[in-house]
Formats: structure tokens, C-alpha cells, sequence
């Protein structure tokens, strides 16, 4: 529970943070937001269908261990390149004739989907995953599965409520996606961890 | 009807809504009361304007606006950030006809309300672009003798500053668009002394990191300082400002009534405790806390 628990955090700490990484470029828009909501929804619809397939197909494996800690290097890698990427997006307008109404519309879309729809999509994986696992354990899947929705959702309020209330007064934003990289590190960390013990306890039930 | 008059506290004129609509950005209502037209976003005023004559009413702090003239006394272009009700527009369309205003809006509706309700006028010197300020200057090739900034919200939570045009990155960017004499105003809602000196003193040092020289023009009829930014290294007396202003009312330059007055009200010196307050940049720029209060200046 933990895990999913962080796991949201860590997509509402993206989400709010990044709203305010993209305004520098695009404007304080109220597209910016239009596009950040809208892209996590994409990420989370995504990342639930991909995470459940992917717990489904395989008993017991370290997929989701390696996505997280790649995704982890991205997400502290956005200061670093994410910059860069936007440019591109910007710059792509010829200058000295303003941009379409539909471009200022989209280019905060393009520029979110571009960095933060793999991060979220991946961490939004967790849940179904961690349904999975417990459920082979327990059984009862209807409590597991809101149980798993509960903290998960708990903890993308306790991630709203943490980065615009404070987080953003006392950090700065490269640094913030820093610890947020550190923190998706160590949810990968565990979830290594917590899969370990899974297919222990699964052999033993074998052996049994 | 009585009671919004009782709200407005203005006094007891009865007041038409003479426009309301919802953008995305604000909830606009245009109100006539008393003989003077008032635009509000989300129940702030943000311009007002006397219905006999559309150069009377406005906010003492627009006329600070002019104040570029003393660093460049042939000024030809202006880039404005926020266009509100054109107080400063009209200002300069009758003042200043040679001079080219081109203003950046980022909410169309403002820029409608504004034609159809505060006579703002597009031709030739006064063009409006539909874009957010700091796209726009990332973008233009052109540079300007001045950048005036009047993008500040304020209602009664509190004022809200984009904090993309208050880092100092974005000055940066400013200062490449600004010419030689270029100058670069910026309204800002504070004061000198204790209320909301926080920000003002964030935006001080902000400014001061990229511009030589900063002064300060406090509106008598409001909580507005306007600060000056000047590209110029050299450092203004008030009295060699004041020589200035007389040198532009003689000339002709400047025909704003009370420019003079208006010059007087400059402070060429911050108050000390501003030095403790932090720089903003893209990367740390916690104007929100700054503003309501839980991160003041004192803290850092």
C-alpha cells in the first residue's frame, strides 16, 4: 500500500510541479492546465491498461522494477533536457508572426505529453500490478483492488497538497523532479523487494 | 441592484452592469456607477474611466507609465504586457500620437471589452497581439524603448503575479528586446513600508540583478509602485530627474498635465530591509508564498 500510496504522490508532485515547469515556456496559460490534466488522465488510463496486461502475463517478473527505475533517471533528468525539448516545440513557429490559436491551444499538450506522459504512465502501472500481487495472496479482490484505488488516491492528494502548498515555496523546481526521480528510484526499489517476497511466498505454496 | 452598490462601496449611486461575461481566464464585468466606467476581473478593479472623458478617471499608477520619457526623449516604440481597460493606451494615443504601442493580451475577451467598452482604438500606433507576454518576446526580433508591465491580478484573496514576467530570467529576455536608452516599467502591488513589502522587495532585487539602476514610483491614490528599470548605468538625483521633466514639459514632449507631479513621487533609494530579499528566477520563484505571506522576506 505503501507503494501505490507513493506511487500517487509522486504523479500529482508531477503533475502541479510541472504545470509550473511548463508556464516559463508556453505562458501561464490557462491551456497549460487544460493540457497538464489532460495528460495525466491519458497517463493513468494508459499505465492502469498496460499494468494490469503486463500483471497478468507474466506470474512473476521484474518488468515493472526496471520501467520504474528508468522512469526514476527520466523524471530526475528533466531539468536537463526537458528545456531543450521545448525549444524545439517553440521555436518550430516561424518568429515575428504570431502562433496559431490552435497551437497556443496544443503546443502545452505536446510539450506535457512529451515529458510527462511516460513518468506518470509508468508509475500509474503500479496499482493494477500491486492488485496482482496481493490479490494471488488474499483473495479477496474486490477490498484489495479499493484498497489499492484508496491509497493511491490519498496519496495523489497528499502530492497536490504537498507540492502547491509548500514544495514549491521552499524547493526549486530542478530539484524537485530531482527528489521526485530519487523518490520513483526507490519505489522501484521496493517494488523489486516487495516481488521477491511474492514469488517466495508463491514457491513455497508450490513446494507445499 | 442596491445591494451590489452597497458591495462596490462606492457609494450609493445605483450601478448598471453594463457588461459580464466568463473567459478563461477571468470573470469580467464592465460597471457604470457614478459617472465613471469600471472594469473588474474576478472582483478587482483593474481600470476606471470617467464617462464624460476618456482621459480622466483612470489610476494615478498608469501615469507612471510615461515615465520612460526621462531616460529617452525621443522614444518612437512601446511594448506593453497586459492591456486591462487601455488606460495607458488611450494615454499614449493622445499624448504621444507619433509614438508605436503594441500590446500583448493573452485573454481575447479582455481585448474586446476594451474596444467596445473603453475605446480602445486599433490602427496603426496602437496594434494588440492575442499572446502570453513572455511568448511574444521570446519570439519578436524587435526591440523597444520601453517594456511597460501591468499583467498583476489582484481580488480579495490576494494579488497574483505570473511568475513567468517576475524572474530574472525574464528580465533578461526583456533587456535583449530594449533598446540603447530602453527602459522598463513594471506595476507592482506593495508598498515601501511593511504591507506586502516582501514581494516588492523580491522584484526590487530581481530587477536590480539585470538592470544597472531601479526606482521607484508609489501611487498616492493606491497600493501601487511602479518600478523603473533602466539598461543606463548612470544613477538619477531626483533633482536631475525633475530637470529632466521640465526640459520634456518645455520641449513639448510631454504633454500629460501632471507629469511633473508625477516625477516627484520617485525614490531613487530601496528601503534597507529590501536587501534581504531573495532573487527570483525560473527555477525558485515562490511568488505565491511570497505573497501571502509564509515565506517573507525576513525568513531567507
Amino acid at each position: 500500500m505503501i507503494l501505490v500510496f507513493l506511487g500517487g504522490f509522486a504523479i500529482m508532485v508531477l503533475e502541479i510541479v510541472g504545470a509550473r515547469f511548463l508556464a516559463r515556456d508556453f505562458g501561464s496559460s490557462f491551456y497549460i492546465w487544460v493540457s497538464q490534466i489532460g495528460v495525466v488522465l491519458a497517463a493513468l488510463a494508459l499505465g492502469y491498461y498496460a499494468g494490469g496486461t503486463l500483471a497478468d502475463r507474466h506470474e512473476h517478473n521484474d518488468a515493472l522494477t526496471w520501467l520504474l527505475l528508468g522512469t526514476g533517471v527520466f523524471t530526475g533528468a528533466i531539468p536537463e533536457f526537458a528545456p531543450r525539448l521545448i525549444n524545439v516545440i517553440i521555436t518550430r513557429h516561424p518568429t515575428n508572426l504570431a502562433i496559431p490559436i490552435l497551437w497556443q491551444k496544443l503546443d502545452p499538450a505536446l510539450g506535457s505529453a512529451l515529458i510527462f506522459l511516460f513518468p506518470c504512465g509508468v508509475l500509474a502501472m503500479l496499482a493494477p500490478y500491486m492488485i496482482r500481487l496481493t490479490a494471488q495472496r488474499v483473495g479477496h479482490v474486490g477490498r484489495i483492488s479499493g484498497l489499492v484505488y484508496a491509497f493511491s488516491t490519498l496519496g495523489s492528494l497528499a502530492g497536490v497538497v504537498v507540492s502547491g502548498y509548500l514544495l514549491i515555496d521552499l524547493m526549486k523546481l530542478s530539484n524537485i523532479f530531482r527528489g521526485t526521480g530519487a523518490l520513483i528510484l526507490l519505489l522501484g526499489a521496493l517494488c523489486w523487494f516487495v516481488e521477491g517476497r511474492g514469488s517466495t511466498g508463491q514457491s513455497e505454496e508450490v513446494a507445499k | 441592484m442596491a445591494g451590489l452598490a452597497g458591495w462596490l462601496g462606492v457609494n450609493c449611486t445605483p450601478a448598471a452592469i453594463v457588461f459580464e461575461t466568463t473567459s478563461p481566464y477571468h470573470h469580467i464585468q464592465v460597471v457604470d456607477q457614478a459617472g465613471r466606467r469600471t472594469l473588474s476581473f474576478d472582483s478587482a478593479m483593474e481600470t476606471t474611466m470617467s464617462l464624460t472623458n476618456s482621459l480622466q478617471g483612470h489610476f494615478q499608477y498608469t501615469e507612471f507609465f510615461q515615465m520612460p520619457w526621462l531616460w529617452n526623449f525621443r522614444m518612437t516604440n512601446v511594448l506593453m504586457i497586459g492591456l486591462g481597460g487601455g488606460s495607458t493606451q488611450r494615454a499614449y494615443e493622445h499624448y504621444y500620437p507619433g509614438v508605436v504601442v503594441e500590446t500583448v493580451e493573452i485573454d481575447p475577451a479582455v481585448a474586446q471589452v476594451a474596444k467596445k467598452y473603453f475605446q480602445m482604438r486599433e490602427s496603426a500606433t496602437q496594434r494588440i497581439h492575442l499572446e502570453d507576454g513572455r511568448v511574444h518576446l521570446r519570439r519578436s526580433e524587435k526591440q523597444y524603448d520601453a517594456i511597460i508591465l501591468d499583467a498583476y491580478v489582484a481580488n480579495r484573496y490576494g494579488s497574483f503575479i505570473p511568475y513567468h514576467l517576475a524572474t530574472k530570467e525574464f528580465f533578461l529576455l526583456a533587456r535583449e528586446h530594449l533598446a540603447t536608452n530602453g527602459v522598463i516599467a513594471y506595476n507592482v502591488i506593495g508598498t515601501l513600508g511593511d504591507w506586502r513589502a516582501d514581494i516588492l522587495g523580491a522584484m526590487f532585487k530581481t530587477m536590480k540583478a539585470v538592470f544597472p539602476q531601479v526606482y521607484f514610483f508609489a501611487a498616492s491614490d493606491s497600493l501601487n509602485v511602479v518600478l523603473i528599470g533602466t539598461k543606463s548605468t548612470e544613477h538619477l538625483t531626483a533633482a536631475v530627474l525633475e530637470q529632466r521633466a521640465l526640459a520634456l514639459i518645455q520641449q513639448r514632449r510631454v504633454t500629460l498635465p501632471a507629469f511633473l507631479q508625477r516625477v516627484r513621487a520617485v525614490r531613487t533609494e530601496p528601503p534597507p530591509s529590501f536587501e534581504l530579499s531573495p532573487i527570483l528566477t525560473d527555477d525558485y520563484a515562490p511568488v505565491d508564498g511570497l505573497l501571502s505571506g509564509i515565506n517573507g522576506a525576513n525568513a531567507r
